[in-house]
């Protein structure tokens, strides 16, 4: 009876959990308000001829972005549109499921419109060119948007993507702990990386915190410095690094400031964001301006902040750009009219769009007649009312076009692993970056 | 009565057949056919959209043993082999041993401790430990509050630290598992046996080497192969706890054919499948190895 009882109750178990597994994953949300019910089990395509499916991530920047352009669409062009949101965990969620559909060649179960990260892109479209359909004949003035950011999503002359965010760097620096250690944030902006070093040592000396963090893992640090003296990690198409003067010079520098408490890595992601960032450990963050929502979750430090230029090797401000993601539409997208008069008509220039994207995600465009609407003149209250907008627009239009290659964030980890090697190991820089480089051109097959 | 044409053995045979089937199908649509894929894939390069026929057809094969960061991997793989497997099983023979004394009270208890870490998912596990030496973690709390350290240690931001993590935490997991093992094996050793050994004056130690661990042997060199097989597929603690870093120091190989195939957007599925096949035969090669060591037969 005991048996029977059991093996009763396994069958039922089995029976449940597979049941489960032939549910649906991931969580649509959808942006509209009209009834929800019908759209939301569409799982990849929207097949209406009002709705279509975006994938994303970042609830804190994208998901509103895409939201106030769902809510602008609707309001100014087509009252029955509904944008159905797949909120993805991150950026390589999007990557695994077109390698996934690619290597099926089955494209069905991609959403409508993907959003991706602009360093992948040209690599995806080279190896899976039957996933993507050109935005080309929709209604955008191409001029309109910076020539750096277009760069990326723009492969054989055709444009694949439309921009969302605009990568521009910032250097925030905590103007409170930096007056404690007896600075402004004048003696930060224009400066050079060897006196930014002497402050970074003098600030964690007398306040215990350190004048920046990065990740160590998969640090941006080397670009970012690169970007802003107008130089490249390639050189046609080939890594350029042992050789490179300004990289060895900057790997230099990246160490000299650890040793002197100036800059410390984290040890991932998150322990950058959480620990360092969160955690109060910094006063000062440089990254794409895609960062400040992060800073932003610490309520505490509101007002203490204040954004400025990069340091450079020989002084004068820097300015460089990093990170940034565009929205792409896939051949699965069923009604791709719709589609790129949605793009078209929002993140084309459409100033509602992006104020509000502005307001409630912190997203910045790189649509310079859009940046140039009321809302981004406005001060930042967490900034210390400094108007932070329209300085980072303003920034934007300095970043020099410097050459980009597929293996971008390759070449990043091995760099990083390069840093890290020279800092702990005690490796020489040139045998760390030599290795980092032979272990690249490996990679890429040379 | 021979109205069915068929004999009882024959209807019995059928019937076991028919109860194969299924699970035979199943294993050879879900496992035995993607083992041929991956093999034909190994020989192939390129986007996973259009891959062609590698030239020469062994690229894949020779380009893995001069790729320093697979060669690493397979370093670290083997240095977690050597160091963890060992410790793992002689704690888990001697905590075997301990809880299977008749005198012992809250036997049950005890077994129940040893075995509740492998009821922890491998996820979870690793974040967990991932949060208690993290910098700011409880151990490097616990430290400084024994005064035995001054300022807090970048455990995983270390190399070899990170790696002694990796073995501290494989070693947690898996210890009672084996433990269960060595359990069952010595509920199959008659009491007797040891009595006569006590009767004859044999002490602890001379009981343990000359009577368990003989008797204990199938079941020793069953967990050898398992946990050989184990610790080289080793995925979730280099993702998790260590994300593979500093600067790689502590990744495994499933972690780099992870990465080649889909960790960092590169896809190269053709590269990802030879190292695959170089991992099963790197396990086999073991296996027959331990088989052979472990043979009693003259």
């Amino acid at each position: 009876m005991k048996k029977k009882l059991l093996s009763v109750l396994l069958i039922g178990t089995m029976a449940v959990a597979s049941l489960a597994g032939c549910g649906g994953s991931g969580s649509s949300t959808p942006a509209g308000t009209t009834d929800t019910s019908e759209a939301a089990t569409a799982a990849g395509a929207g097949d209406g001829q009002h709705s279509l499916t975006v994938s994303a991530w970042d609830a804190n920047f994208n998901i509103p972005a895409l939201q106030a352009a769902a809510d602008d669409y609707k309001a100014n062009v087509d009252p029955d549109f509904e944008l159905i949101i797949n909120e993805v965990s991150g950026s390589s969620d999007i990557e695994t499921a077109i390698t996934t559909a690619g290597s099926a060649g089955d494209y069905s179960q991609l959403s409508d419109i993907v959003l991706f990260q602009d360093h992948y892109i040209q690599k995806y479209v080279a190896d899976y060119p039957d996933a993507w359909t050109p935005v080309e004949g929709a209604d955008i003035d191409w001029s309109d948007f910076g020539e750096e950011k277009l760069s990326y999503s723009t492969i054989d002359g055709k444009h694949y993507g439309v921009p969302v965010d605009n990568g521009t760097c910032i250097f925030a620096y905590r103007t409170d702990i930096l007056e404690e250690a007896g600075y402004t944030l004048a003696d930060v902006t224009d400066c050079t990386w060897e006196k930014w070093i002497s402050i970074g040592e003098d600030v964690y000396n007398k306040t215990g915190k350190y004048l920046l963090s990065m990740d160590g893992d998969g640090n941006d640090l080397p670009y970012i410095m690169l970007q802003a003296e107008g130089a490249s990690q390639w050189k046609d198409g080939q890594p350029y690094i042992a050789e490179n003067e300004t990289m060895v010079k900057c790997v230099n520098i990246i160490l000299e400031a650890i040793q002197k408490n100036a800059l410390y890595l984290a040890n991932s992601w998150s322990d950058y964001t959480d620990q360092t960032l969160q955690g109060d450990m910094v006063a000062g963050v440089m990254n794409g301006n895609w960062i400040i929502p992060t800073i932003k979750q610490v309520a505490d430090n509101s007002g203490k902040w204040e954004i400025t230029n990069i340091p450079t090797i020989n002084g004068g401000g820097g300015y460089a750009s990093n990170g940034g993601s565009s929205l792409y539409i896939t051949s699965n997208c069923a009604n791709a009219d719709l589609a790129k008069d949605f793009l078209a008509k929002t993140f084309g220039g459409s100033t509602a769009t992006y104020d509000k994207a502005l307001t409630d995600g912190g997203v910045i465009t790189c649509c310079i007649s859009a940046g140039q609407s009321e809302i981004y003149k406005q001060g930042v209250e967490y900034f210390n009312n400094q108007p932070i907008y329209t300085d980072i627009v303003e920034m934007g239009t300095h970043v020099p076009v410097v050459e980009q290659n597929d293996y971008h964030y390759d070449c990043r980890r091995l760099v990083a692993a390069a840093i890290i090697n020279a800092a702990q190991g005690g490796a020489s820089v040139e045998d760390a970056l030599k290795d980092a480089e032979e272990q690249l051109r490996f990679q890429m097959g040379l | 009565m021979k109205k069915q044409g068929k004999s009882v053995t024959a209807k019995q045979e059928r019937a076991g057949w028919m109860f194969l089937i299924p699970a035979t199908i199943l294993i050879f649509i879900m496992s035995f056919y993607p083992i041929i894929q991956a093999l034909l894939t190994s020989f192939k390069t390129g986007s996973s959209a259009n891959m062609q026929w590698a030239k020469p057809l062994t690229y894949n094969y020779t380009r893995m043993f001069s790729d320093k960061l697979f060669m690493r991997s397979v370093t670290n793989t083997f240095l977690y082999l050597i160091i963890q497997v060992p410790i793992m099983l002689i704690l888990a023979i001697l905590l075997a041993q301990l809880l299977n004394n008749r005198d012992l009270k809250f036997r049950g208890l005890f077994r129940t401790c040893v075995f509740l870490p492998c009821a922890t998912a491998l996820v979870s596990y690793s974040l967990i430990f991932k949060s208690l030496f993290a910098t700011q973690g409880l151990i490097n709390s616990i430290l400084q509050g024994l005064h035995l350290t001054s300022t807090n240690i970048n455990f995983l931001g270390t190399a070899w630290t990170a790696k002694m993590v990796i073995i501290i935490a494989l070693i947690w997991r898996w210890t009672g598992y084996n433990m269960v093992f060595y359990l069952a094996g010595l509920q199959g050793i008659e009491y007797s046996v040891y009595e006569a050994a006590k009767i004859d004056g044999a002490n602890g130690w001379k009981t343990f080497w000359h009577i368990t661990v003989p008797l204990l042997r199938p079941t020793i060199i069953m967990t050898f192969i398992m946990s050989i097989n184990g610790t080289l597929q080793l995925f979730d603690e280099s993702v998790n706890l260590t994300a593979g870093g500093p600067a790689n120091s502590t990744i495994t190989m499933s972690h780099y054919i992870y990465n080649n195939s889909f960790g960092q957007g590169v896809a190269n599925f053709g590269y990802a499948s030879a190292m695959s096949f170089f991992v099963f035969i790197l396990v086999a090669i073991l296996a027959i190895i331990n088989l052979k060591v472990g043979d009693t037969r003259d």
